[in-house]
This record gives C-alpha cells, structure tokens and sequence, in this order.
C-alpha cells in the first residue's frame, strides 16, 4: 500500500445546474483520445477503427456513434477524437488495446473540460458566443466543429435536437463555464 | 402641463398615460409615443442648445436623423448624453434633461456666443485665437474644451450590461417600410432563412407616417398584418429596436439590438446587444430622409421638415402649433398641408418655390408659388415667417421639405460612390455596392409607395433566385404613385439672416461660401473646414445642401463637386455595446494551474503570466515583505527540496516516424540522434536567425517524442510547428498535439529531492542516479498505480526532477509532494524564487531571448548545427551576426556589494562618456541572491566573454544612477554543474 | 471576412491567423551555393501587390490547417482556398519531376 494516495478533482466535475428547462452540467467520467492517422498508413488505421467500433472513421466536422457508445469526431483530415465514458487515467490504453498500433494516440481527457448544454433554450443561449451557424440545417446531428468562443478555444458537438456538447481547455475551466452560464443567463 | 398640442386619432394608446420628468417638470404622454412626441404634446417645443453658439432648438425631425433634440436621458450612473429624443420610446419615469447650456435651458449664458457670431466663423480657431502664442495653452484652449462638447458623461462606471451574438441568414432586409416588408415577406413566404431589422420600434417605416392606402387598407394597418404573418413564419426572424450599422466584407453586418432602452430598468438583461450577421445576401431597404432648406433664422424651435411634422401628426397625434405654414420645394410637402389640415391645424400659408398652380386644395390657406420663405421672426418660438416678396405671415409652425435623399449610406461603406439622378435632385446608390447587397424602395430612389412595395418584392425575388431558391408571395397590393415632383432649390438667397445648413455643428450657409473663398473646394475640405456633416448625425440632413451651395458658389454642378461617402457607423453605437462582456475581470479569460487551489490555501500571492495565474511566492507567517519569502524559498530549495509547479510551460506530444527528422528541422540541434528514455535542451531559431524559444524535448518512444515550451510561446511555437510540418514537410509523417493543460507537471528541485520522489514514486521504479541519470526521462507510476512522467532536468542548478501526472491529480499531487517533504522541510517556491535560482544559474528566459538576440550571444553558437537543414541555420551565419565582439551573455556583480544592480542599465566603459556611441551592452535581468548575500545580474556586453574580472560603469539614465560592476561568469552557483549530476 | 475553407466551409477570419506571402512555402535549398542570398530574399523580400495575392493563413481556432488563401487586396474579395499542405506537395513533385 502506497503511503501517499491522489485524488481526481477534475474542474467542473460534478457541475449541473438549470435554469428552467435549459440545463447545463459536466458530463462525469467523459474520456477523450486523439487518433492521428500515420501517412501513409491512413487505410490500415481506418480498417482498425471500422474493427474496433464498428463504424466508419466519418469526414472532417462530423461524428459518429460507435457500437459501444464511443463517439468519434473526424476534427481534420488525419485527426480524430474519440470520447467515452471511463473513470480511470488510462483511456489512452484503452484505445490502443482497440486499435493496436495502427494510429498515433494521446490521451486529451484532462486537456479539456466538457460541458453539455441541453434544453429548449441552448441555442439561443450559444448564438451570443459561438460564430458558427447552429440552425439545424447547417449544423446538424453529430456536426461536430472547433472554434472560439468568448476567445477560448472550443470544440462544440450536436449530439441531439437541442443539445450541444461543448469542450474547451480544462486550465480556463472557469472562463468558460463562466462565458456559457452568462449566455444563458442573457437570454432566459 | 397638459398635452395641449395633442391631435385627434394617431397610433398611440390612450388608454393609459405615461408619467415622465423633462428638466425636472412633471409631463404626461401616452405609450407609443417618443419623448420628442410627448414633449411636443406638452408645448415644449424648446429642447436644446445648439452647439457653437447656444441658439434655442427643438424637435426637427421624427427619426434617428434627428440633429437637435439631444438629451441626456436618465440619471445617475444610468445618464446618457446626446441621446436623440426623437429615438427614445416614452416609459413610465423616463427623466430626461436638455444639454449644452450653462445656467437654465431658457437662459442659457453661453447663448452670448451667438452676438459674436462673426468671430466664430468657419475656421474660427485658426484665425482668432492667433495672438499671443502663450494664450492657447493657458486661456484659449481650456475655455474653448470647457465651453464645446455636447453632453455630459456621468464619469461613473455603466451598470449595465452588453452582449454580442451571431447571426445567419439567407436574407438580411434593412429596414421594414413598405420596401423592405414586401422584401421579407416574399423571402419569408419563399422558404428562405431572412432576418427583418428595422431601427424603429413599430415595424412599417413611413407607413406609420402617411395616411396613404395599400389594397383599400390604411397603411399602418397593412404593416401591422404583415409583421404578424412574418412574425409566424419559423424561418424569420423580426429586429424592431435594431440599427443595422455596418456593412462589412462578405455579407457580413455589423447591428445594434436596443433591447431594454425603452424599459425603466433592464432587469439584469443585456442592455444592447452587437449582433454581427452573416448574410448570404442583403436587400438594403433603408428609406430616405428629408432635406431642409436654408433661410434666414431657419433653426427656430417650431420649425420641422415636413415628413416630420406630418409624422408627429398621423403617427403621434401633435402639432407643433396651432398655426402652421409650409414652405416646399416639391408635391411631398402639400401632404403636410394636407394631412395636418385634415386633422383640424389650421394652414396658414403653403409657399412653394415652384411657380406653378397649387397642387392640392387646403381650405384657409394661401398660396404662394415662386415665392420663399426668407427669415422667422420668435426667440424660443416662431412667430411669423417674412416672404421673399415681403409679406410676413403669423404663424407657430413651420413645415420645410426641401426634397428626399435616399438612405444610401451602407452602400458606400465599401467605398461605393452614389450617382447623382437629375429627377430626384438627389443621389441614389451608384452600381458598386458591397457584394451581395441590392437596394430597393426610397433608398434606390423608388420614392412612391407602389414602386417601393414592387420594387422589394422584385429585388428579394432576384436574391433568392441568385440563391436557388424559388420565389412565391411576392404579389403586393394595389398602392398609388404620389406626386413627387421636386425642384433644386437648396438656400433662400435673399436671406440676410444667418441661414442654417448643419443645424448640428452650426454651419451656416455663409461658413459655406466662406470655404470656397478660402480654396477649401473639394467635398472633404468642405467638410472638414466647416465640419459640416461631422456631428453625431454625421450630416443625414446637412451634406447635400452644403454641397449644392458649395457647387453653387464654385459654378460646377453637383455631380462635378461630387460627395463624400459614409463609413460606419450609420447611427452612433455606444462604446459599451462594442465591448460587449469584456471589461473588468471578463475583460480576457484566465488559466489556472492544476494545484491553483492548495496554492491559494497556502498563503501565495498571484501573479498574471499571460492568462494564467501563477504563484509568485508564499508568505509564511513573520514575513515582512516579498523578499522575505522569496529569499526562504531559494534558501531551503537550494539547502533542501522546493516545489513548484511548472504546468504553464507548452507541452506538445510529437509522434510519427519522422518525428526526430521533424524536429532537426525545427530545432537549431540535433534531436534524431536522442535516445529513448533521455532528455535534451533544444534552441529555436527565427528564420533570420534569431533566438525563438528553448525548452527541452524528451524521446519516450521511438516515435515518440514530448515537447516543451516557454509558457509565453507556447501557442505560437505549436503554430510554427504546424507551419513546418504542412507547409515545409508536407511529406513527413508527424503529429503534433497540445497536451499542455493535459499534464499536472512539478519541478521537484534541491539536494533531497530525490528522496522526497523516492517516498512519492512507486517502489518498482529506480531512480537511483545510476538508473536514472541527469537527462533521463520515463514513465513511472506514483502513489499507487498513477500513471505519470519523470523528466530528470534543472533550471535551478540543483539536483531537480520534473514529475506529470495527470491534470486532475494536480491539485492533490501538490498536497502529496509537501506533505511528504516535510521532514526535510520541503518549501513550495514561486516564479520570483524561481527567478531568482535561474539568474544564480545563468539560464535564459525572455528577457535574454528577447528577439534581438543570437545563439552567439548567449554562448550558444556552436549549437547550431550546420550539419542539416533547420530553421534559421543559414541565416544565423551573416558575418554580422557571429561577429567576434558581438555582445555575449555575462554575469554581472556590483563592486559595492551593497548596491543594487539595476536591469535596463547599459553598460559603458571605465574613462568613457556615457553615450550611444560607446554603448557597450545592457543588463537583461537582475536579482538578490540570498545565498551570495548580494546583488546578481546577467546581461550582454561586447566581447564579454574575454572581459571577466574587468570593471565596467553600469550607466541608467531612467533612474538616473550608474554604478561600478564587475564582470563574472554567468554561472554564479555551481559553474562547475556538479550538484545537478549528483 | 469570411474564408471558404476547403473541408469545413465557410468560417469567419476571427478563427485565423494571418501569416503572409504564401511564397513563404517556397523555402531555399539550405545547400545551394547561393543559399545565403536565396534565404535573404526569402525572408525579407516581399511583393505587396494591389490586387490579387496568395497567402498564408492559419486555421488555429479550427482544425490547425493552414491555408493558401487567394484574395484580392484591394475588395479582399476571396477567388481560391486550399489546404497549403496540398499546395506544398505539389511543388514537392513538381519538384522531384524536375530533376
């Protein structure tokens, strides 16, 4: 037994709040893996993703949800994330036991905090932040896109009619939990 | 007061009043009215003071227009100055005050400034305020800012608040009278994504205003039927309160949202809101405005443009008077006559300048044709109008319409010029408008009411077929074709009187002529000698009679003369609208370090480095100052173990088979030939062959390599990195990837630190100096099972290890790391004390590479390998750049070891003037070291490398000091390097 | 402004950062006899041309491509997006065809 024992204290862990309908809370447990395609070895990469979750790696700026529930998002040409839910520091391993040595895998989960924005009023709430156009049909399921908002990176996801999931970098956490409840708070 | 100019009928409600305070004075109007309505209502026709020279104003149109009526609106904190009553929706408790007098508005003292009228002529400061010099500064220049200016800032912090937004859309339509609804309504009913923004608060435009009819039905009643058959469609979406104020590159459009201006309180909501829209095309349906015409004493209160009056009457129900006259250059003012007549004002006089037969019957009132109107007799109010042919008329109104301009304003804003038409007697929207725009209705010089309903519904068709989208809806009611015949007629000649072009900036008809005598010939000269046009309402009802009469003096005609063009904004946006959230703490976001928690629970004190907020120190009880700390932390680390956390320095994960060759190119060294599982310090250079950034890179794997950065660069070296993997190694296989918020990381330095680790790191790890030597690095786990990474390097000189664990342990790895360093009384150390450790050390941060700097002066030359292609390798090599005295990076102390070094000194040598000219280099950084017991610092001397030992004047002409100091090695602890090896 | 880009569509130039010249892609052998005089040119030689221009842009707050953007300098009207990694691999093979 080890003298000393770590504690996980993720920014945001455990955030959930309301405001009507609309709810804004951080997912628990949201693992997420960088998947670089080597060059020339994009074809064997994508045969090992289609085998290990049953799905086809999808285009640039859309996702798609795996057999196991595993969402991967295409974010450039030989990038993509995959996002699961897993507790532990290992969900690099994880992906590499999936997709052997086939691509090039960082671990991002603590590199990013994750908040999911749902509710009748989450886009009227994102349109005082986020530039791209969120009318559904310019950004529909499964659109997934990088860009900023209140000057924080973001990577913003519609994973359903009225909900977005929103990651940005875990150190501004607060910035931009701060940025998304100030919209909210803007329009209700 | 009562409402003693109220008229029968009008689109307010009466079925309740509305309470406000105007200059303290209790009144009383309706909802829907504006303060500049109600305060018509209430006989207060005299609103303001003219700026230059006091004159009395009132009301003068019915839109944003407006150049008179400014008001300071609300109070306190809450205070707006030059807020245009003619824009402010009336609430329950609005206090609004008029400006610009000193004393009371009815007896303004600076109204004096009007009897020297002839000293304060175009132009006036530079010719009078000529003698003496000394004047200006003392005397002229402080009565002059105390007596100028408009309104008054609260000089208090707003407490409201702002928002931004994005908006996208297919169609954009500007404006929502009868052009720009049967524009939206043909988008809407099309299918197509449209955006209706108008900058009144009831949709219709002039429809509001008239009394003309659409398919039998009165026209306000139309526009009212069609925003709610617009406001059901989903696919449109209706702005009223909203000023499209900026056309800008690619359809997009800068807009203010008003959203809670008109309420008494905005309740915690965004005030105003700056909307930037994207637009797949535009239909700029922005109407036109009226034009006044110059004669003498044309600026009493009391006297409105005509489609204003006609406005205050149909829409609000008041009259300015009881006895009006108007004076027309064109049909359009016979309306005024008309509709004012039919609600019971009686019309005195119709004077046309046109010799022609009257156009309309008004009963009661004579016509003069061919005639003028050429001076107003009243103070504070009218009280006749003396004619051209002598006649004078008692009268308590008068009505002007000196014609139409098109609205064409967002059509220049791209630098289109409008063309004069010969018809209108004004300029219309020339064919270089900004991509994606058509204009319709008014503004395109489609001044009845049948061709501008057409005209929106033809030109929304072209756009949305442009857009491939089919058209349907855009049939429109039947509408008349009014008369509008205009003739030119800009100025009263026989006016003896000062006649007013900018009511304004009080620019008269004579500042006119006198800049053309004077050679200021050109639009912009004119404008900017007389300042015509460049008031807050930047001319809208001023600029084309100044021009006109300018062309007249000069014997051009207009088109010869020209005009100037618009830059947004077409209407003032207030400065807290453009900065939106950011102000205060919101003003940038900020980044916290994973232990950012336990830190501010043990007592340290913040410092910002870029957006994050670091330690600088922490205070310990007893410690007087910041020194006190700073000097303990350097101690203990240096006798012990210090911790600190070094996560704001950039990470970047580098994978892929030609990772190593990737990095030869981005490094000025070697990092192919780096073994797995060992740590190398690596040096960027710019192309030129400057110094970039240094940190150091890690090999984990064969394909597998860890990056660091300075926490100042790391967004622009990851930026740099992409540049030369996309754009200069297309063909290489590499990856790169931020993981610096990824990694919770500690620099763990001094002579215990090893075994404070050894307590931390799981036992089947070997940390021994053996298995893990200076420049090792691996993975290990720690307290059981985390995963984490051991780098073995030293910024401080000691022996130093830098551990990651994952970032969500930061804050309880910290915790761990003290507590089990307490028995070798473990310190936590901040960037001062880590400062302080690098200066003892002689390493570089960016005070040294400060982007003038090379490898060669930082004693580093020989790193830059020539044996490979690398950014900035040939460069670096110009015989200027590796010149044998080029300054070098010394250490420096000072020869009184009781002073203290001063960083920015440059240094000059002993016998020698202090000059540029034998400027010898300058100290980049300096420091108390506590374990010298004196002043430190590191700095770049000529030829430093061969001047150790030697005496040099350390020369500060900031601080105005200068100072023996010696020259040392920069390597003041430890040169020898023996205790990071240990 | 707007830039079209090639995988993602359009997307405000607030995302980008502007780099310049796209001939920045062009880099000098670093052995040629000439190198010194090439890498001079390369780095501080510029047209600034009024009118039509290829240049670098960085999609940093997006997918961290950089693009060669063609744009008119003077209406900053946008006539070509392309990803520069495309561009700079056809002069790669343009290249290697030469010799």
């Amino acid at each position: 037994m080890a003298e000393f024992t770590l504690t996980a204290a993720p920014p945001l862990a455990g955030h959930d709040e309301t405001f009507g309908d609309t709810r804004l809370h951080a997912p628990q447990d949201f693992a997420i893996v960088s998947v670089a395609l080597p060059l020339g070895g994009e074809t064997a990469a994508k045969k090992a993703i289609k085998t290990a979750y049953g799905v086809e790696l999808p285009a640039p700026g859309k996702s798609v949800v795996a057999k196991g529930k595993e969402r991967i998002l295409r974010l450039a040409p030989d990038l993509a994330f995959v996002f699961f839910t897993h507790a532990g520091a290992d969900a690099e391993t994880i992906v590499a036991d999936k997709l052997k040595d086939k691509a090039y895998l960082t671990d991002q989960t603590d590199v990013w905090t994750a908040l999911e924005l749902s509710g009748p009023m989450a886009r009227a709430a994102l349109e005082r932040i986020c530039p791209l156009d969120l009318y559904t049909d310019a950004f529909a399921l499964n659109d997934g896109a990088r860009t900023v908002m209140e000057h924080l990176g973001t990577i913003i996801l519609r994973t359903d009619d009225d909900t977005y999931l929103l990651l940005s970098a875990s150190s501004s956490a607060d910035s931009f939990l701060h940025a998304i409840e100030t919209s909210i708070k803007n329009v209700i | 007061m009562t409402q003693v100019n109220r008229l029968p009928g009008g689109l307010v409600d009466r079925s309740e009043e509305v309470k406000f305070q105007f200059n303290d004075k209790w009144m009383r109007g309706y909802p829907g009215d504006t303060l500049a309505s109600a305060l018509m209502a209430n006989g207060q026709l005299l609103v303001g003071r003219s700026f230059k020279y006091h004159r009395p104003r009132g009301v003068f149109t019915a839109g944003s227009e407006e150049p008179n009526a400014l008001v300071q609106l609300r109070r306190r904190a809450e205070q707006e100055p030059n807020t245009r009553a003619t824009m402010i929706e009336l609430f329950e408790g609005l206090y609004a005050t008029s400006q610009n007098h000193r004393g009371s508005l009815e007896f303004d003292l600076l109204a004096i400034n009007d009897f020297f009228a002839p000293f304060l002529s175009a132009g006036f400061y530079y010719k009078t305020f000529m003698w003496p010099k000394a004047f200006w500064e003392k005397l002229y220049e402080p009565i002059i800012r105390s007596a100028a200016g408009l309104g008054r800032l609260s000089m208090k912090e707003d407490p409201d608040s702002y928002d931004k937004g994005f908006l996208h859309c297919d169609l954009l339509v500007i404006g929502a009278g009868p052009a720009g609804l049967a524009a939206a309504l043909t988008a809407g009913r099309s299918g197509a994504r449209v955006i209706l923004a108008d900058e009144d608060f009831r949709p219709g435009g002039r429809l509001n205003a008239e009394t003309l009819e659409l398919g039998g039905m009165a026209g306000h009643a139309w526009a009212e039927e069609a925003v709610k058959e617009l406001a059901e469609m989903d696919n449109v979406r209706l702005m009223s309160r909203t000023t499209v104020y900026g056309a800008y590159d690619h359809g997009i459009y800068g807009v203010l949202e008003r959203c809670t201006d008109h309420l008494r309180d905005s309740n915690g909501k965004p005030r105003q809101i700056l909307w930037r829209i994207y637009s797949k095309r535009a239909v700029l349906a922005a109407g036109a405005t009226e034009r006044p015409i110059a004669f003498g004493n044309n600026d009493r209160p009391g006297i409105l443009l005509a489609g204003a009056m006609r406005a205050y009457a149909n829409r609000y129900a008041v009259a300015p008077g009881k006895q009006i006259a108007v004076f027309t250059n064109n049909d359009d003012g016979w309306r005024t006559a008309a509709d004012l007549y039919a609600k019971g004002v009686e019309i005195t006089t119709v004077v046309d300048s046109r010799d022609k037969p009257a156009l309309l019957n008004i009963p009661g009132a004579r016509h003069f044709g061919g005639q003028a109107v050429m001076d107003t007799v009243g103070r504070a109010g009218m009280k006749s109008i003396q004619l051209t042919n002598g006649q004078v008329i008692p009268c308590d109104g008068l009505a002007v319409s000196g014609g139409w301009n098109p609205n064409v304003h967002l059509t220049c804003h791209q630098r289109g010029r409008p063309e004069w038409r010969e018809d209108l007697c004004a300029f219309v929207p020339g064919s270089d408008l900004p991509p994606g725009m058509v204009v319709a209705g008014a503004a395109n010089g489609a001044m009845t009411l049948a061709a501008a309903l057409s005209e929106g519904a033809v030109k929304a068709s072209a756009q949305l077929e442009d857009l491939g989208i089919k058209p349907k809806g855009g049939e429109m009611p039947q509408a008349e074709d009014e008369p509008r015949d205009c003739a030119a007629f800009w100025h009263v000649k026989q006016s003896k009187n000062r006649a007013w072009v900018d009511l304004q900036n009080d620019v008269t008809v004579k500042d006119v002529k006198l800049a053309n005598t004077e050679g200021f010939r050109s639009v912009e000269l004119l404008k900017r000698y007389t300042t015509m046009g460049m008031a807050t309402d930047q001319g809208k009802t001023s600029n084309i009679a100044g021009l006109a009469i300018l062309a007249e003096e000069a014997g051009k005609t207009i088109p010869e003369v020209g005009t100037t063009i618009f830059r947004p904004p077409y209407t003032p946006v207030p400065l807290g609208a453009l900065a939106g959230r950011a102000r205060g703490k919101d003003f940038r976001p900020y980044r916290l370090t994973p232990s950012h928690k336990w830190t501010e629970e043990n007592g340290a004190s913040f410092v910002t480095v870029g957006n994050w907020l670091r330690a600088e120190w922490y205070t310990q009880p007893g410690e007087k100052g910041w020194r006190d700390s700073v000097d303990r932390e350097v101690l203990q680390t240096r006798k012990s173990v210090g911790i600190c956390d070094v996560t704001t320095l950039g990470k970047i994960d580098i994978q892929g088979k030609d990772a190593g060759a990737f990095l030869d190119m981005v490094y000025a060294n070697t990092f192919s030939t780096l073994k797995v599982g060992r740590v190398r310090y690596g040096l960027m250079l710019r192309e030129d062959g400057i110094c970039y950034d240094d940190g150091t890179t890690a090999r984990m794997g064969e394909d597998h390599y860890v990056m660091t950065t300075t926490t100042a660069n790391a967004v622009l070296v990851f930026r740099r990195m992409e540049f030369v993997r996309q754009c200069l190694c297309p063909d290489m296989d590499v990856h790169l990837i931020s993981t610096t918020d990824g990694w919770a990381q500690f620099a763990v330095a001094g002579p215990k630190s090893r075994d404070l680790l050894r307590k931390v790191i799981d036992r089947d790890h070997d940390i021994s100096n053996d298995a893990f030597p200076f420049m090792a690095c691996g993975h290990v786990t720690v307290c059981g099972g985390t995963p984490a990474r051991l780098f073995r390097i030293s910024f401080s000189g000691e022996l130093a290890f830098e551990i990651a664990v994952p970032a969500r342990y930061g804050n309880s790895m910290m915790a761990v790391l003290n507590e089990a360093g307490k028995e070798f009384d473990a310190v936590p150390y901040g960037t001062e004390a880590l400062g302080v450790m690098r200066i003892e050390k002689g390493h570089c941060t960016g005070n040294e590479l400060n982007g003038q700097t090379t490898a060669h002066n930082i004693g580093l030359g020989k790193m830059v390998s020539q044996k490979k292609a690398c950014i900035g390798n040939v460069l670096s090599q110009r015989p200027e750049m590796i010149r044998e005295d080029a300054v070098r990076l010394v250490g420096f102390r000072p020869v009184d070891r009781s002073r203290k070094l001063i960083a920015g000194s440059h240094f000059i040598t002993k016998g020698d003037t202090a000059s540029m000219a034998n400027d010898q280099g300058w100290m980049t950084s300096v420091a108390y070291s506590p374990n010298l017991g004196y002043s430190i610092g590191l700095g770049f001397l000529k030829e430093g490398q061969n001047r150790m030992g030697e005496i040099v004047r350390a020369v500060s002409p900031i601080h105005n000091t200068e100072m023996e100091v010696e020259v040392v090695s920069p390597h003041f602890i430890d040169p020898e390097g023996e205790r990071l090896r240990g | 402004m707007i830039i079209d880009h090639p995988l993602l569509g359009p997307r405000d130039a607030a995302e980008f950062v502007y780099l310049g010249d796209a001939s920045l892609i062009d880099r000098p052998d670093w052995q040629a006899p000439d190198a010194m005089e090439k890498f001079h040119a390369y780095g501080y030689l510029r047209d600034n041309p009024a009118g039509e221009h290829q240049e670098l842009w960085y999609h940093e707050q997006g997918d961290r491509s950089w693009l060669v953007v063609t744009r008119d300098t003077v209406t900053h009207t946008i006539t070509k997006v392309e990803l520069a990694r495309d561009v700079a691999r056809g002069k790669t093979k343009a290249r290697g065809r030469g010799k």
